[in-house]
């Protein structure tokens, strides 16, 4: 048992590498309760549309204050971008293509911005893909109170987020502005992918944000336990997958991009689940609906 | 003395993306009244309930409800078709119905001993106790239609819009039904029902207004329902009608 466990433990003793498990634990925790609303609202599509939004921000923060103004500069970009987007969207007709349009021009204007840099490629490999074991603690700061931020949006709203996303006209019915709240849940999205940047970078957060959540889906229907279970997944995948590129790098002398392996691990962590799932779901027999037939439909006759 | 009024459309005209859903829209209705729309499918039932709402664009014309041009936080109850839901939603009947609650709880405070205490009466009052636990997307349609309505009558609306809540249940569930909407009249609540189905609308409603893209006819059930109101409205799909019954060809219920 402590040869197992020692290795999850020993790495975080060296400072660097307890920062980097504080930046993923907190994104984990966030992460894991907004990625469920991602999920239960279908949002997949424009999460991805926010993370290549937010990227101009974060491009734009950094050649104007390095690595402080980072931060400064990716939350301007994910307030903004959350507020066009929740606008965009709200005209559904052909939102796709709009959030599409919209998203890849902002995300070629930070490449543009990143480009003007001297040593281009090595600058926008951090940005797109983070770099976690050299994380400052200034950062694991500003990344904390980011999370705060984003958590306290959606911890505050939460149960609205969820009868909105079940039912938006009854929402609406009800004297609530579906608008307003969209506005909210897309800026906690906005958030966490700006608390992300440094950690995992601009490409690899969508993987934090959509995997918990539908791992949770495959294991439980029971509403409030969708929350802690996806949090809960994604810092154990953070935990295990930095141990992983730690020990791969220490014995075995190979370096594994440490964003890319956390994101992989989330990965085989959702293959497990799904494959645990079909094998529950096949020895089982299939649910039947709780009692009554629906009558057949027809010509409709009725009495005048 | 007249029951006081609940809601008044008048003149008013709905559209979808600037193309005109409905036109020519007049009606009221009163406290612990209920009034039947019947149309055909596409003729602007669940248009006319939604533009009440405010969620589809008004071009013309006011609605007021309980008085005011919009309507009082909390006093419309809403129930619509349960196929616009998504049956894999991990939802129980019981937290379905607890969501007629949330406004009445605020942003912050938990549900307590009298939220609970509704949401059970509630369930009762459709005849759902028993399947409180039970996941919304599993229950029948008819099922899910009167948790639908559970989750209205939790919420202790003045006004309740039901769009098609009829459709394909089988008798024990629309008897059910037509208990609770009959229950909810004598508490006052005023009651607007969509629904192709002209027998439910003789059991509980005591107006009808005929729908076809516009306003055909309104007024008391007896005057209405003639058989050239209804062939007006129902004249895409052909109609035959003897004294009793109505036979509307090839409309199925949807």
């Amino acid at each position: 048992m402590a040869d197992l466990l020692g290795p999850l433990l020993t790495a975080f003793t060296l400072p660097f590498m307890a920062r980097a498990l504080v930046v993923l634990l907190a994104l984990s925790l966030v992460a894991g309760i907004v990625g469920v609303l991602v999920n239960l609202r279908s949002l997949e599509f424009i999460s991805d549309g926010l993370t290549h939004s937010v990227f101009p921000g974060i491009a734009i923060g950094f050649v104007w204050g390095g690595r402080e103004g980072l931060f400064v500069g990716a939350m301007i970009a994910a307030v903004l971008a959350a507020v066009v987007l929740t606008l965009i969207t709200r005209r559904a007709v052909s939102g796709d293509a709009a959030i599409a349009i919209v998203f890849t021009a902002m995300f070629s204007i930070g490449i543009l911005v990143v480009s003007r840099q001297s040593n281009y490629a090595g600058q926008l490999e951090q940005l797109l893909f983070g770099r976690l074991l050299t994380v400052t603690p200034a950062e694991v700061t500003q990344t904390l109170v980011i999370c705060a931020i984003a958590l306290l949006l959606v911890a505050l709203t939460l149960r609205q987020q969820v009868f909105r996303a079940f039912d938006r006209a009854a929402f609406a019915a009800a004297g609530y502005r579906p608008l307003l709240l969209d506005l909210v849940l897309n800026v906690a999205i906005a958030l966490v992918v700006v608390a992300a940047s440094s950690a995992v970078g601009n490409l690899l957060v969508l993987a934090v944000l959509i995997v918990p959540g539908a791992v949770a889906r495959l294991i439980t229907v029971r509403l409030w336990a969708l929350f802690p279970l996806a949090a809960g997944f994604a810092a154990l995948c953070a935990w295990v997958g930095l141990t992983l590129g730690f020990e791969a790098s220490v014995t075995a002398g190979i370096d594994l991009p440490s964003g890319a392996t956390v994101v992989l691990v989330l990965v085989a962590g959702y293959l497990f689940v799904l494959l645990g799932r079909l094998a529950v779901d096949r020895m089982r027999r299939p649910a039947r609906p709780v009692t009554e037939l629906q009558p057949e439909p027809r010509a409709e006759s009725v009495t005048a | 003395m007249p029951a006081p009024l609940a809601l008044r459309v008048s003149g008013a005209s709905f559209a979808y993306a600037q193309r005109d859903a409905l036109t020519g829209i007049d009606f009221d209705l009163h406290a612990g009244e209920a009034i039947a729309l019947i149309g055909p499918n596409g003729s602007g039932k669940s248009t006319l309930l939604k533009g009440i709402l405010g969620l589809i664009h008004r071009t013309e014309g006011t609605v007021e409800v309980l008085g005011q041009p919009s309507a009082p936080a909390g006093s419309v109850g809403y129930v619509p078709q349960t196929d616009e839901l998504d049956p894999e939603f991990p939802v129980s009947l019981e937290q379905v119905v607890m969501m007629g609650r949330y406004r009445e709880l605020g942003w912050l405070r938990l549900p307590g001993k009298k939220d609970r205490r509704a949401v059970a009466a509630a369930l009762e009052t459709v005849g759902l106790g028993r399947l409180s636990k039970v996941r919304f997307g599993e229950l029948s349609g008819g099922q899910q239609q009167r948790g639908l309505l559970a989750r209205a009558v939790a919420a202790g609306p003045r006004l309740l819009l039901l769009d098609e809540p009829f459709n394909g249940l089988d008798q024990a569930n629309r008897d059910a039904l037509v208990g609770t909407v009959e229950r909810l009249k004598a508490d006052g609540v005023a009651v607007l029902v969509s629904t192709h189905d002209l027998e439910l609308a003789k059991a509980v409603c005591e107006r009808v207004l005929l729908l076809n893209g516009s306003q055909v006819a309104f007024g008391p059930r007896e005057s209405v329902l003639t058989l050239d109101n209804v062939q007006r409205t129902f004249h895409e799909v052909g109609v035959e009608m003897d004294q009793h019954t109505l036979v509307v060809p090839g409309h199925e219920g949807h």
